[in-house]
């Protein structure tokens, strides 16, 4: 009998098919990072957020590709549903290729800052840089207010959410923003197969969670430090860090990162401490109001969610990692004269096995949630 | 994630320190030499959300200056925190943001009315 017992689990034991356990201080640590959906909560800086008619008069300027100078593209032309709302393109094509990569905008509702710089502190200052920015909609303030007040069902359902269209062209291009956040808010990714594990382990249980994940998770919260930035139920930590992506556009030309956004954001007339802003305390300007310009910021790039990370290739601010792997190889193999001698100590070449790099993978592929795509409201605007 | 602020008050050993009264509900003393503060962080410090922290000094001291960094990474805050003062010693110091979990050390710069500054500093761990 104690012959069979030690055969059978000689053969579990070869075979992986005894779970993971975690230590406490590691089931401590993954526990941090749930629990998913966060509680929903409107965003005070935007008056419409949260308005059901706002939401859908966001959502039709969202595919509208008038909002363009030339007419030619829509917020939705670099944020595609069926793409996890990106583009699949290492950098962006507006009406020139820019540098950047287009993010995904699942879970948008939960950053602090805005943008791979975080030139933008709201979503709706967000929403309104890609509209004015010559390389991408070339649209203007002028050009989208007049949009707006030209087109009788979007004018009526304006003025349902904001009141009648203002004068004031900044004015109409806010609330054509704040509109669009409103919508954008909506784009909540669903539950994956780590929450599911996550929650079960609070309760103390667990799940049919795969081997190799649990060990990719073990890793995570562990040895590869990767919770230090991708902490919390989003993954991130909505800080900027410096990773070693070279941030050399072309030649004699930097993509200031982290540095160029703070002077933006601090010259931006649409930031929250500005009048545009809806929230009367100005508590939300918290960040924006102490936020330091330092040496460091060169370079930096925004820390991006985790979640969904699997459908949304290529990355790095420039898209220059095609897959997961490469992802997880840069960690593995980071060039260290490249970062700033001044800077941070925070990477470090991970020398990641190929098996070390297949269990990471698994466990990110477990942050995948069903696809996110909001119907709209086929019913004319009725004033 | 929650504070668990392991403090370390760089205490020089004076019994002639002055003491800013009993101490608050939750507040954290730190002191050294002849000169000693309360803080107390509102709300709780949470990695990645911004907190306040209310300070009461001993009479005569000023602050002006709270900062904090991550000495095994290298790096301090990626915020400029103000202060305000709020009358009979004690200071509002807002706009503080830690942005990883591990250990930040606190630094609050005082001076007293010969001008001197007293550097306090103490540690506080995010798990």
């Amino acid at each position: 009998m104690r012959f069979l017992l030690a055969l059978l689990l000689g053969a579990m034991l070869a075979g992986g098919c005894l779970a993971q356990s975690f230590e406490p201080a590691e089931v401590q640590r993954i526990l941090q990072h749930g629990h998913w959906p966060p509680p929903w909560t409107p965003d005070p800086s935007n008056r419409a957020s949260g308005n059901p008619a706002a939401v859908e008069l966001g959502r039709r300027l969202f595919f509208d590709a008038r909002l363009s100078g030339p007419g030619t593209l829509s917020c939705a032309s670099c944020h595609l549903p069926e793409q996890a709302w990106t583009d699949g393109r290492p950098r962006s094509q507006g009406q020139e290729l820019v540098d950047r990569n287009a993010p995904s905008l699942l879970d948008v509702r939960y950053r602090r800052w805005f943008g791979w710089d975080g030139a933008a502190d709201s979503l709706w200052a967000q929403s309104i840089r890609p509209l004015l920015d010559a390389r991408e909609m070339a649209g203007g303030a002028g050009h989208v207010a007049a949009v707006v007040r030209g087109d009788a069902d979007l004018a009526c359902r304006y003025r349902s959410v904001f009141g009648a269209v203002p004068d004031d062209d900044d004015a109409a291009l806010v609330g054509a923003a704040k509109a669009l956040a409103a919508f954008q808010e909506t784009l909540v990714s669903g539950r994956t197969a780590f929450d599911e594990f996550r929650d079960a382990l609070q309760r103390g249980g667990d799940t049919a969670y795969p081997e190799a994940a649990r060990r990719g998770l073990r890793l995570f919260v562990g040895d590869a430090g990767c919770l230090l930035c991708h902490v919390g139920a989003g993954f991130t930590n909505n800080e900027f860090h410096d990773i070693g992506v070279p941030f050399f556009v072309a030649q004699g030309r930097v993509d200031p990162g982290r540095h160029g956004g703070i002077q933006r954001l601090q010259q931006s007339s649409f930031n929250l401490l500005g009048r545009h802003n809806d929230d009367p305390g100005q508590a939300t300007a918290t960040r924006t109001r102490h936020v330091a310009l330092q040496h460091r910021n060169w370079g930096e790039f925004r820390v991006p969610s985790l979640r969904n990370v699997a459908r949304t290739a290529p990355y790095m601010h420039n898209g220059s990692a095609k897959s997961l792997r490469d992802v997880l190889r840069h960690y593995s193999e980071v060039d260290e004269d490249r970062l700033h001698a001044d800077g941070e100590r925070l990477i470090r070449p991970l020398r990641l096995t190929d098996r070390q790099i297949d269990d990471l993978v698994a466990f990110l592929e477990t942050l995948t949630s069903e696809s996110v795509v909001p119907q709209g409201d086929p019913t004319p605007c009725t004033p | 994630v929650r504070l668990l602020g392991a403090l370390s008050a760089l205490i020089a050993g004076s019994a002639q320190a002055c003491l800013p009264g009993p101490p608050a509900d939750s507040a954290r003393r730190v002191q050294s030499g002849d000169a000693a503060i309360e803080f107390r962080p509102d709300p709780a410090i949470v990695v990645g959300e911004p907190f306040t922290l209310d300070i009461r000094a001993c009479d005569g001291l000023r602050l002006v200056r709270v900062d904090a960094e991550m000495p095994e990474h290298r790096h301090g805050m990626n915020y400029q925190p103000s202060i305000r003062p709020l009358g009979q010693s004690r200071f509002r110091a807002e706009g503080l943001l830690f942005h990883m979990p591990g250990r930040w050390q606190l630094t609050f710069e005082v001076k007293g009315g010969d001008g001197v500054p007293h550097r306090l500093t103490t540690d506080v761990t995010l798990e």
